[in-house]
């Protein structure tokens, strides 16, 4: 909200200009929007950034910003003055026993006396723009400094915890706790919790109250709480029970320690201004391990290679004491002292680089594409392979479909891998053939169109034991309204184009019709398959690419030439009575293996009559009609030898 | 100009074949009319030669096309009733898929400034997904992505096995099969994430580009970035930097291009003139040490973006759920 942002932030920066400038070079703002005469920010926080979750963190961010755009910013201390206040590690009103490897600082002071009452307009504005519903001033003073300074800040019914006394403690696994939304959870174990005197848990720390010491109407004492976990223990609880409260995703990302104190302080006082209450002027702090600055080293060489542009130094110091790092030179080496609210995110030189570059700004550094030296990386003729064979099938009719990996139980071979958490039981497994989907896309458009071919072009899954699965990419197609013959014809022409000389097998193949198969080998290596699928009209053929671009001339091998002959072949069509059942590939296999005959094709069928076209040549010279005939005669022995077959005249 | 008009005159009142025969040997027989005022070119000051050798030019085609013309008009089949604007028989004509033509266009920019075509396996360890990518076990980051987990025993070495949601694992994959820089990869491949609606598909593509060497800055990520957006989209569009934060870069970015729809002006389609393509950054010293490249001698930037989200920004193809792109239906596959 742009009011509450200005009690941090001295400007004459408009809500515009803050948005734009910020983004540029901080936290996203992804809209503005007018709401009467103020204006709301809705801002993208990323992890790494926590300290920016906060009306005074972005403040602090824009005051390091808008003086890079020439606009004027200073920031506004929102830190109190201690001096009335004792932290102690002992206090009267609390006996505290706590873990703190869970919780690093743990502070906690008694309000006594409090009236609970509605919060003035101000705060309900402030907490309504944001999005948090005001309830009554107690439960709303924790909403503000949380969203003010980016603290979570807890407060228990103080009368309601048994001896005045807390012991925060890891649970054990069983543990049962209500929290203040009244839900009933069992805990996983490894959680922060809070015990009272009668060892009840009266807080699912960092996540939410319990319900036991939840802050009522009655309510006259308050234990204000104020702490610092550990951010891996409420990330895993918050998790497990799927609580994702304000607070947890807070202090999951690890909240800076040293702001406890001020948040505190700041909170005491809304209590005192808001509520009545009185604080004790001891405050309870238990916090063994006080933050140390460290620091992080980066030279300039550094600096300028990675941004690619030369800075000045006093620029460099510039930059980063905007954003409260503490910066000396040693010669050409930056020594940069890291303040606690960095402290998670600011680790490496890398992590100084993108302070420097940010706020030097991303849109002042030049473009260049970077030269060097160029990879002398085998090219890797598959890509190639697959977008010829797209290229040739679509010119051949095929049109590409891309069906998802994922398919129900149904499609898929015994062996074959499952999804822990699928969207659905239709994406449950990972597939291990095309034929399903792409048969099943066919089918969807059967009615549309006459004549249609579909293929596609992707990976199939096939388990292996402790690895990971063997991915095999496969060409699949499917023709629909093609007559057996004309649909082999595409496949044949595909693979006449390929350079590939294949055999046709007949052979029985599950999801294929009875015998209504054909495996196609390359010498022999099985590549693919062929036939009318399985209660369908359709006929479906599939590649294994691996082996089919190891098999073509143009993808691997150079094809030789071969010697255009000097001398004609001489050509003529035979006609041939075969019985039933003859299978034609065989006879044609047959012709060309006859000495002289170069080329054999099917050029028509009349009932069990079969026309083919033969070609005689020899390299050597002419052939004579004597010689053809004699060819002619050898051709028909055998196809009645093995076939049965007659010469019709 | 005058045996122009007397060419033209004749040509329109011949009666027959012969006769405009005739008409041409006249004009531009051997020593034709016309013939022969070409050969007085020569005979003019050369100043004026180009002009007269123009206005030859010009009256000898328009007395040749009519002649043609008359020649055609005396011809038995032109009193045939031929149509040449019948349709005509079509083969079957078949389409490439818009995504297989979105990958193939991406891929030709980025092998134009040397880049190399790579794909690395769509079902992943944790180790390459995740851990090598500077995102330990329960890291918070993890939680960006929708992850996908295969059903299978855990590999004591490698971790769990998931769809890899991102291109971002083929990283370290690289780096090692290299072994040593320059890297300059282009990986595009599917990508799984547990997740439908209107912008996100559970199965989708992206390209991802990493590039090592020495001296590799952000200089050289936002030419890269820069070449890339006004290849692909178009030479007046530009390209922004913001800060972001990924695990895996550091610095990191996010990349905005200007808007195509309202020239950068600010309208309904984009954010103040700006749209997000994607996330990008320089690879962070864990990325680099967990593919046995030394952080201290190279540098290097990475990308990784949505094939379908820079499709669906493409001025003019107006697909309005990102799900239609993988319609098997005919009607929508026949219009690329």
């Amino acid at each position: 909200m742009d009011s509450w942002l200005r009690d941090y932030l001295e400007t004459p920066a408009n809500p515009r200009e803050i948005a734009k400038y910020l983004s540029l070079c901080g936290p996203s703002i992804e809209k503005v929007e007018k709401v009467g005469n103020n204006h709301v920010y809705h801002i993208e926080i990323t992890t790494n950034r926590i300290d920016c979750a906060s009306v005074y963190g972005i403040a602090r961010e824009a005051s390091a910003i808008l003086p890079r755009f020439g606009i004027k910013a200073k920031l506004k201390e929102f830190r109190l003055d201690s001096k009335s206040f004792t932290f102690a590690k002992k206090v009267s009103y609390l006996e505290a026993n706590v873990d703190t490897n869970l919780c690093p600082r743990f502070t906690a002071v008694l309000i006594r006396n409090v009236v609970i009452d509605k919060s003035p307009k101000d705060v309900v504005d402030k907490l309504e723009m944001s999005g948090v519903r005001s309830i009554n001033n107690v439960v709303d003073i924790s909403n503000f400094v949380a969203l003010a300074v980016g603290q979570p800040v807890h407060t228990f019914d103080y009368d309601k915890i048994k001896d005045q006394k807390m012991i925060l403690r890891e649970s054990k696994k069983g543990e049962k706790i209500r929290t203040l939304d009244g839900k009933d959870f069992v805990l996983p174990g490894g959680d922060i919790v809070i015990e009272d005197g009668e060892g009840r848990l009266i807080d699912l720390a960092g996540i939410m109250g319990g319900k036991e010491s939840a802050i009522d109407e009655n309510t006259k004492n308050v234990l204000l709480f104020v702490q610092h976990y550990n951010p891996s223990n409420i990330r895993r609880t918050s998790m497990a029970l799927a609580q994702r409260t304000a607070a947890a995703t807070i202090f999951e990302k690890g909240t800076d320690a040293e702001l406890v104190g001020p948040a505190t302080l700041l909170a005491v006082k809304l209590f005192e201004t808001l509520t009545k209450g009185r604080a004790d002027q001891n405050i309870l702090n238990i916090y063994p391990q006080p933050y140390k600055v460290f620091s992080v080293k980066i030279s300039e060489k550094f600096i300028n290679e990675r941004l690619g542009i030369e800075i000045q130094k006093k620029e460099i110091t510039a930059y980063l004491s905007s954003l409260d790092f503490e910066c000396k030179w040693e010669g050409d080496i930056l020594d940069v002292k890291v303040p606690s609210f960095r402290a998670k995110d600011i680790r490496a030189p890398e992590d100084i680089l993108e302070e420097i570059a940010r706020i030097y700004g991303y849109h002042n550094l030049p473009s260049r594409i970077m030269d060097g030296d160029i990879p002398d990386r085998p090219t890797e003729v598959k890509f190639a392979f697959e977008n010829n064979l797209r290229n040739i099938i679509s010119g051949f009719g095929g049109t590409e479909i891309y069906t998802l990996s994922l398919v129900p139980e149904s499609f898929v071979d015994e062996k074959h891998l499952k999804l822990k958490n699928p969207l659905g039981p239709d994406t449950l497994c990972l597939r291990t053939s095309l034929m399903p989907s792409v048969i099943g896309a066919a089918k969807e458009n059967i009615g549309l169109k006459e004549r249609f071919h579909l293929f596609e072009i992707a990976n199939v899954y096939i388990p292996r034991s402790n690895d990971l699965p063997d991915e095999k990419m496969i060409l699949g197609g499917v023709l629909s309204g093609y007559s057996y013959r004309r649909a082999k014809g595409v496949v044949e022409a595909l693979l006449e184009r390929l350079n590939i000389d294949v055999i046709f097998k007949s052979e029985e193949e599950k999801g294929f019709g009875a015998s209504r198969c054909a495996f196609i080998y390359y010498a022999d290596v099985l590549v693919g398959k062929i036939g009318i699928a399985e209660n369908t009209e359709l006929v479906y053929y599939e590649f294994y690419l691996e082996k089919l671009m190891k098999s073509a001339k143009y993808s691997i091998n150079t094809p030789s030439f071969i010697k255009i002959p000097k001398y004609p072949a001489q050509i003529e069509d035979v006609n041939f009575n075969l019985p039933q059942k003859t299978k034609i590939g065989e006879v044609i296999e047959q012709l060309k293996n006859t000495k002289f005959v170069v080329k054999a094709e099917l050029v028509d069928i009349y009932k069990d009559s079969y026309t083919f076209r033969v070609w005689y040549q020899d390299q050597t010279k002419t052939l004579t009609d004597k010689e053809v005939h004699g060819i002619r005669n050898e051709i028909i022995s055998s196809l009645k030898s093995k076939f049965g077959g007659n010469l019709k005249e | 100009m005058n045996t122009k008009n007397q060419a033209l005159a004749q040509l329109m009142s011949a009666e027959s074949v012969n006769e405009l025969e005739q008409i041409r040997i006249d004009y531009f027989g051997r020593s034709g009319k016309f013939t022969n005022l070409i050969k007085d070119i020569k005979k003019a000051p050369p100043e004026e030669r180009k002009h007269i050798g123009q206005t030859l030019n010009e009256a000898k085609k328009s007395i040749e096309t009519l002649l043609e013309g008359q020649k055609n008009s005396f011809k038995e089949v032109a009193r045939e009733w031929f149509d040449p604007t019948i349709p005509g028989e079509k083969p079957d004509v078949g389409h490439i898929h818009l995504i297989t033509l979105t990958i193939e266009k991406i891929s030709e920019i980025f092998t134009r400034i040397g880049f190399e075509r790579a794909r690395y396996p769509e079902v992943e360890s944790d180790y390459f997904a995740f851990e090598a990518l500077n995102m330990p076990k329960n890291h918070p980051a993890r939680d960006e992505w929708e992850t996908f987990f295969v059903d299978v025993p855990e590999n004591p070495k490698s971790g769990k096995t998931v769809l890899t949601p991102h291109t971002s694992s083929g990283q370290v994959r690289e780096m090692l099969r290299v072994g040593k820089p320059p890297v300059r990869m282009i990986n595009i491949a599917k990508c799984y994430r547990r997740q439908s609606d209107i912008s996100h598909v559970p199965m989708f593509h992206q390209f991802e580009g990493l590039v090592i060497d020495k001296g590799i800055s952000i200089v050289n990520l936002k030419g890269t970035l820069d070449y890339f957006a006004k290849a692909f989209f178009g030479k007046d569009r530009v390209t922004r930097l913001r800060p972001y934060h990924f695990q895996f870069t550091e610095p990191s970015f996010e990349i905005d291009i200007s808007c195509g729809v309202c020239g950068g002006k600010g309208c309904k389609v984009c954010k103040a003139g700006w749209l997000e393509l994607g996330g990008a950054g320089m690879v962070h010293p864990n990325v680099l040490k967990a593919g046995r490249v030394d952080p201290k001698i190279y540098s290097g930037f990475a990308f990784g973006w949505g094939v379908e989200r820079v499709l669906m920004m493409r001025e003019g193809l107006g697909i309005p759920d990102v799900r239609m792109i993988y319609s098997t239906d005919l009607r929508y596959l026949s219009q690329f």
